[in-house]
């Protein structure tokens, strides 16, 4: 059922909210433990759904009622457990609300639970929890990507009608492609972070995940805009689209993909072009080869800043006394870096390609509307199998640069190669999400 | 080698650290080509937004629930070893 008829259904009393939590409920007690998705259900969302039902009676109701929303575990909702599917964090409780979980209560959406992810947004593959890796719900036993595995595999699965996660490199937009469902990450400051365990302060993004563009859209206009207490944050600038698109494809994102994945997508692009009469113009990017290689210094360097409170004093286990090995890279990487010694040679260099990177987009959006490309450039391989590091960063080598550029960019399904499913990422300029999201859905009707 | 989530121990942490050094090492010669290209500075502009600062509110819960997250306490103190942290 898409999103838009389940509201109206909610909405006209034909579904209480209870039964639409319940119903999740049940099928996440039956297929949880082949998944691995849920960390930590809410045990009050069958009550907070009986006083949403009430609200609609009285017809209070807000934009999201009744529905069920899982929530990535870095993002701190009042009284369930936090824990960045790490020991480090295994049975911390958050204390308060982030600001975007504020927002879906107040619009009577229902936290379900606290789902599975990479250790502390680290890994690309959702592997890296100490909890077990999340199964494809769309390819079962491959990876279903990450950091937001759960969130992704969550709405594939049919355990949520709606999923939040967090994306520093691609971690809503991998994991979607992967399972087959829509990812977004807004621009950089269109989103509050406050309340989200950082991964890397300057990229990081919440968004949303959904079976259905509309969905996403729903999620996202609740959650945007600015907060006080994230001084990124901005009002949402949403400029008027003329509704006739100039699509932009680049060799140079064709570089780095499977040829397979690659066709799929330029087919689609052809075919959306083709039935909305909108133009393809091709565009280019001097160092868009350099993405992976500014990403993961800026990462090492802030996400060791980041752990250095998970010292085991306040609360959980010192970090690196029992993190994993992705984990630990990091934190060890960043610390030697980010040494007096090196001044310059590291982040400081990343911080430059970053800004080039940025430029060049700004360059590229002054002659098309959109960007298209996959949104990952190979396959997700079976869980367990063996890469080397690198090729594990190389797996968001075309999701990173919107992450550097600051811009929104949304994996949308394209279709499928040897029955796994492949995404299609749209990027657009900065704080053009509505122009996006309009590309997005013109790109669901082609179905 | 898999990239599935395991316990460390401390001979692999000093091979972690050297191989992490070795893939920034690499990224950062690769970045080298960017060195002489002129750029602005990179910093954080904010004229357009500032913060208001109004009273703060008491959330009579969060006492409880940071005293359950503490890993050691006694009374209304947590417990932390001295000089042990660097």
């Amino acid at each position: 059922m898409e999103i838009k008829e389940k509201i109206q259904k909610i909405k006209a009393r034909k579904l209480t909210a209870e039964q639409n939590i319940k119903q999740f409920l049940d099928k996440i007690k039956k297929d949880n433990k082949r998944l691995n998705i849920f960390l930590h259900l809410n045990s009050n969302a069958l009550d907070e759904a009986k006083k949403v039902d009430k609200k609609i009676k009285e017809g209070k109701a807000g934009k999201l009622a009744g529905l069920a929303i899982a929530i990535k575990s870095n993002i701190n909702v009042k009284g369930l457990i936090a824990n960045c599917a790490s020991k480090t964090l295994s049975n911390y409780i958050s204390t308060y609300d982030a600001t975007v979980i504020e927002k879906i209560k107040a619009e009577d959406g229902i936290i379900i639970g606290m789902v599975n992810m990479d250790e502390f947004a680290c890994g690309s593959s959702g592997e890296t929890s100490a909890f077990g890796p999340i199964q494809n719900p769309s390819a079962f036993g491959r990876i279903p990507g990450g950091s937001s595995s759960g969130s992704a595999a969550a709405v594939a699965a049919d355990f949520c009608d709606l999923a939040l996660g967090s994306d520093t490199g691609g971690s809503i937009r991998n994991p979607a492609s992967h399972c087959g469902v829509v990812g977004m990450k807004p621009s950089y400051g269109a989103v509050s972070r406050y309340g989200l365990i950082d991964l890397s302060m300057s990229l990081d993004q919440i968004g949303p995940f959904s079976k259905d563009v509309e969905g996403a859209k729903l999620l996202f206009d609740v959650i945007k805009g600015h907060d006080e207490k994230d001084s990124t944050t901005y009002e949402n600038i949403e400029p008027n689209s003329n509704k006739i698109f100039t699509i932009g494809l680049s060799p140079d994102f064709e570089k780095l993909c499977d040829k397979s994945i690659y066709s799929l997508v330029e087919k689609k692009a052809k075919e959306l072009s083709r039935k909305n009469g909108w133009k393809i113009k091709t565009v280019d990017f001097e160092h868009i080869d350099l993405a992976v290689q500014t990403y993961y210094p800026i990462c090492y360097v802030e996400f060791f800043s980041a752990t250095r409170k998970f010292d085991g004093r306040k609360y959980g286990s010192r970090i690196e006394n029992v993190c994993g090995p992705e984990v630990l890279r990091r934190i060890l990487g960043g610390s030697e870096i980010s040494k007096e010694e090196y001044h310059g040679l590291y982040y400081r260099r990343a911080l430059k390609a970053k800004e080039i990177i940025k430029k060049e987009f700004e360059k590229a959006f002054s002659q098309v509307d959109v960007i298209l490309c996959p949104t990952v450039p190979r396959l997700p391989q079976e869980i367990g199998s063996k890469v080397t590091v690198e090729e594990m960063y190389g797996y968001d080598a075309l999701t990173i640069p919107a992450n550097l550029a600051e811009i929104p960019a949304m994996s949308v399904p394209a279709g499928k190669i040897q029955d796994i499913p492949v995404g299609i990422q749209i990027i657009a300029p900065q704080f053009s999400e509505e122009i996006m999201f309009q590309v997005a859905s013109a790109i669901e009707k082609l179905k | 080698m898999d990239f599935l989530w395991r316990s460390v121990n401390e001979e692999e942490k000093e091979s972690i650290k050297k191989e992490a050094k070795a893939i920034l090492d690499n990224f950062s010669k690769a970045l080298a080509r960017v060195e002489k290209q002129k750029t602005k500075d990179v910093f954080v502009e904010r004229k357009r937004q500032t913060r208001k600062e109004k009273k703060a509110v008491c959330d009579p819960s969060f006492r409880e629930l940071f005293f359950k997250n503490a890993p050691e306490k006694e009374g209304d103190w947590i417990k932390a070893e001295k000089g042990a942290w660097k």
